[in-house]
């Protein structure tokens, strides 16, 4: 019962991204896409250091060793 | 000889950045990932390598980007939902730490990519979102 709740949760979750992002590709969608997101997120900096960079670049990295190498 | 101011210049791709080289290349470093197994050395100096080459290439903008939005619309509320619903999800599994009672997403993917085809497919998604997101 529980793992059938966990499973449908994350289905759930990954059908949300799915959607946000096809009604964000509409025409004149006030909702940005999940690159444009990303794109403003990775703008933020302090000072010369490009904080936003850096955090979604080792964020991404660690998605990869955690999934396909640990 | 005289500078060319820069708002007469041009950027246009690189060859390698045109999707007909970066695709078929993306699918090759797939496959080849696709072939190591998890906890294996190489596996984990590709992962390293690959992701390493990319942060590289993202950080000294040598590729490039997309012109990012200043300000975000107010949709952009709309992203708290998958990311909430996801998150709840997977902290819940993480504190409960119930094994396959209740598992996380790392523990039900496991088992999926173990498949040489679908851990290749993995590997595709997550260099593909990589190279998306140097790009930005």
């Amino acid at each position: 019962m529980m793992r059938a709740l966990a499973i449908g949760g994350f289905l759930v979750g990954l059908a949300l991204f799915g959607l946000v992002e096809w009604l964000a590709r509409r025409e004149g969608s006030k909702i940005p896409t999940l690159g444009e997101l990303c794109g403003y997120v990775m703008r933020y900096e302090v000072g010369p250091v490009p904080v936003g960079r850096i955090g979604l670049f080792g964020f991404w990295w660690w998605i990869g060793w955690h999934f396909l190498a640990r | 000889m005289m500078e060319q101011p820069h708002d007469l210049t041009v950027d246009t791709p690189r060859t390698w950045e045109r999707p007909v080289v970066c695709v078929p290349v993306l699918v090759a470093l797939s496959l080849v990932g696709g072939r190591f197994t998890s906890f294996s050395t190489e596996a984990n100096v590709y992962v390293f390598g690959a992701g390493g080459v990319l942060i590289w290439l993202g950080l000294t903008k040598r590729v490039q980007a997309r012109p990012a939005p200043e300000r975000l619309p107010p949709g952009a509320v709309w992203w708290t939902l998958p990311v909430l619903v996801f998150g709840i999800f997977e902290g819940a599994t993480f504190i409960a730490a119930a094994g396959d009672d209740f598992p996380t997403f790392s523990l039900l993917a496991d088992p999926l990519l173990e498949d040489r085809l679908v851990r290749s497919a993995a590997w595709l998604v997550w260099l593909s979102a990589f190279w998306g997101l140097v790009r930005r």
